[in-house]
């Protein structure tokens, strides 16, 4: 099901049918977090996730890496319904979510040993990811002993070293000091040209998302819905100063303001342009 | 030349702090004039310490003690470790057993002494089961708290990294997240069972410091019983010591 070698491009597009998730359903706490959402994302786009705080944005991740299962509806990764959590999806954690027992080099192993591939092989591929984030010189060091960025760089080698289908991403640069973060989207947009897997990318920067993605996605407030599925036709790397960035960033923040608008409204705040 | 300064500053505390126990201890000796059988003084104690260590029969009190000691405490961690992940694990399974747990918690090992002569008689398997109720609830308690508070996200990373079965999950992330805890668990509780040696020596030992101490009462020899006493007191340290060593080390 899934290929080892390096070389061979694995990579899927998922389907997302009338997906829709309902927290502590009949109960007086019952949340309902996704409205009925449909979507088709094809092999090798880069889509962004964007939308107010608590619309579902990691809902839906957490459906498509198979920890929720949703109310209603069934995604897909290819053919495949999502039903439980899979090395064929791979994710990257807004806290890393190293194994903080095992060095570097075994964390990005860690995939590769529960699929059975014999050590020397195992290393060899994890070599190769660490070298892809830069993180060679690193390998035996602890995860206490690495700095923000390069925790998240040993996390991106982690999920890229088992070759998944696609890769998900919750907000993995939100905790980092925005140099770090231009850094680590500059690389990840290097390694996803190079072997273009499907990513869904969750993030609350507008700028990031029409750095990154070919694809955006705006979010309503809660329950979540698709709000706006915008293709970003620019080519990469992209300037932030130009003008077409800067129209889709305005683009973006208008769907975006009328969202947040609502979210204020419904809390009980103020107006949202005082 | 770090090592070295690391060394004297955790040893050098211990040897202020017994300076100062002498200190003290030897101006109540002057001060209310008591009887050797009430309060020996540190200098007569410290040479019945030596001449018993000269004789090679304090080594001999150490090794049954601690022989006791550490027969209960890997008993009880083979029991209450496995116990523990298992009610870390199964919500269901620490809801039914918990309340068992917390009924038996504040029983002091003391009070199963004369079960423990009922059960077993005056030998040993008397003495390390007193000593295993000691060592068992620290266990125990870590191990399930070691257990629950491992980092869900860490759970999720091992399952979309090829953990798919709970078994695997168990083995690759969630013991090796709670360890360290547990190694805590195993750290406290050798020092409960340490302390619990005097209740499990209480009954008909023919050696241990236990049985130092209480010969040393039935005889009025306080000295003997200080002597025990002062030899459970740098032992606990040094024990302590070995485990804070192994878990720097490890951890
Ligand atoms: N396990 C759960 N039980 C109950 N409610 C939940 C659960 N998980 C999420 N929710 C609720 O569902 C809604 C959507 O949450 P979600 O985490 O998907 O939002 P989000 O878009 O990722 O927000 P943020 O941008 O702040 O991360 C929120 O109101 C949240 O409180
Ligand atoms: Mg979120």
């Amino acid at each position: 099901m899934n290929d080892m070698t390096p070389e061979v491009m694995n990579t899927k597009g998922i389907s997302i049918k009338e997906i829709a998730v309902t927290f502590n359903q009949g109960s007086p706490s019952e949340v309902e977090a996704l409205r009925p959402v449909n979507l088709e994302f094809e092999p090798g786009e880069f889509i962004a996730l964007v939308g107010p705080s608590g619309c579902g944005k990691s809902t839906l991740l957490n459906v498509l890496a198979g920890f929720t299962t949703p109310t209603s509806g069934t995604a897909y990764v290819g053919n495949e319904p999502i039903i439980k959590p899979d090395i064929d999806h791979g994710m990257v954690f807004q806290d890393y979510a190293l194994f903080p027992w095992l060095n570097i080099i075994d964390n990005v192993a860690f995939g590769l040993e529960q699929l059975g591939v014999k050590k020397s092989e195992r290393y060899e591929i994890a070599r190769e990811n660490l070298k892809m984030v830069g993180l060679e010189d690193f390998a035996e060091k602890r995860i206490n002993e690495l700095s923000g960025g390069m925790k998240q760089r040993a996390a991106i080698a982690r999920v890229f070293a088992t070759n998944p289908s696609v890769i998900l991403m919750d907000e993995p640069f939100g905790a980092l000091d925005a140099l770090t973060r231009r850094f680590l989207q500059h690389q990840l947009l290097e390694i996803w040209q190079k072997n273009k897997k499907t990513v869904v990318f969750v993030t609350h920067s507008v700028q990031e998302a029409i750095y990154l993605a070919s694809r955006v996605i705006v979010m309503t407030a809660r329950p979540g819905r698709i709000k706006l599925d915008k293709n970003i036709d620019l080519p990469y790397p992209r300037e932030f100063t130009s003008d077409e960035f800067r129209d889709y960033e305005k683009l973006v923040y208008d769907q975006l303001d009328e969202e947040l608008a609502k979210t204020f409204k419904l809390e009980g705040g103020g107006g949202f342009h005082e | 030349m770090n090592n070295q300064v690391n060394t004297a500053s955790t040893v050098l505390p211990y040897i202020y702090a017994g300076i100062f126990i002498v200190l003290v201890w030897q101006s109540v000796v002057s001060f209310t004039n008591a009887h050797v059988t009430l309060l020996p003084p540190p200098l007569l104690t410290a040479q019945t310490f030596f001449k018993l260590i000269v004789s090679g029969e304090l080594f001999v009190h150490i090794s049954a003690s601690l022989g006791r000691v550490i027969s209960a405490w890997l008993l009880s961690s083979l029991v209450a470790i496995p116990l523990g992940l298992a009610m870390g694990r199964w919500k269901r399974f620490e809801q039914f057993l918990d309340p068992v747990v917390e009924l038996f918690r504040p029983i002091s090992p003391l009070a199963w002494i004369p079960l423990a002569i009922l059960w077993f008689g005056i030998g040993e398997t008397g003495k390390i089961f007193i000593i295993f109720i000691a060592t068992f609830f620290p266990i125990l308690l870590n191990t399930i708290s070691g257990v629950k508070s491992v980092d869900p996200v860490l759970v999720r990373a091992g399952q979309v990294l090829g953990c798919n079965n709970d078994w695997a999950l168990f083995t690759k992330v969630i013991l090796p997240a709670a360890m360290p805890t547990i190694i805590v668990g195993l750290r406290i509780s050798f020092g409960t069972g340490w302390a619990a040696i005097i209740a499990a020596e209480l009954v008909a030992a023919q050696v241990g410091l236990g049985y130092l101490i209480s010969d040393g009462m039935e005889i009025l020899r306080s000295d003997l019983v200080l002597v025990g006493m002062v030899t459970i007191g740098i032992l606990g340290v040094m024990i302590d010591a070995v485990f804070q060593f192994l878990n720097n080390k490890f951890a």
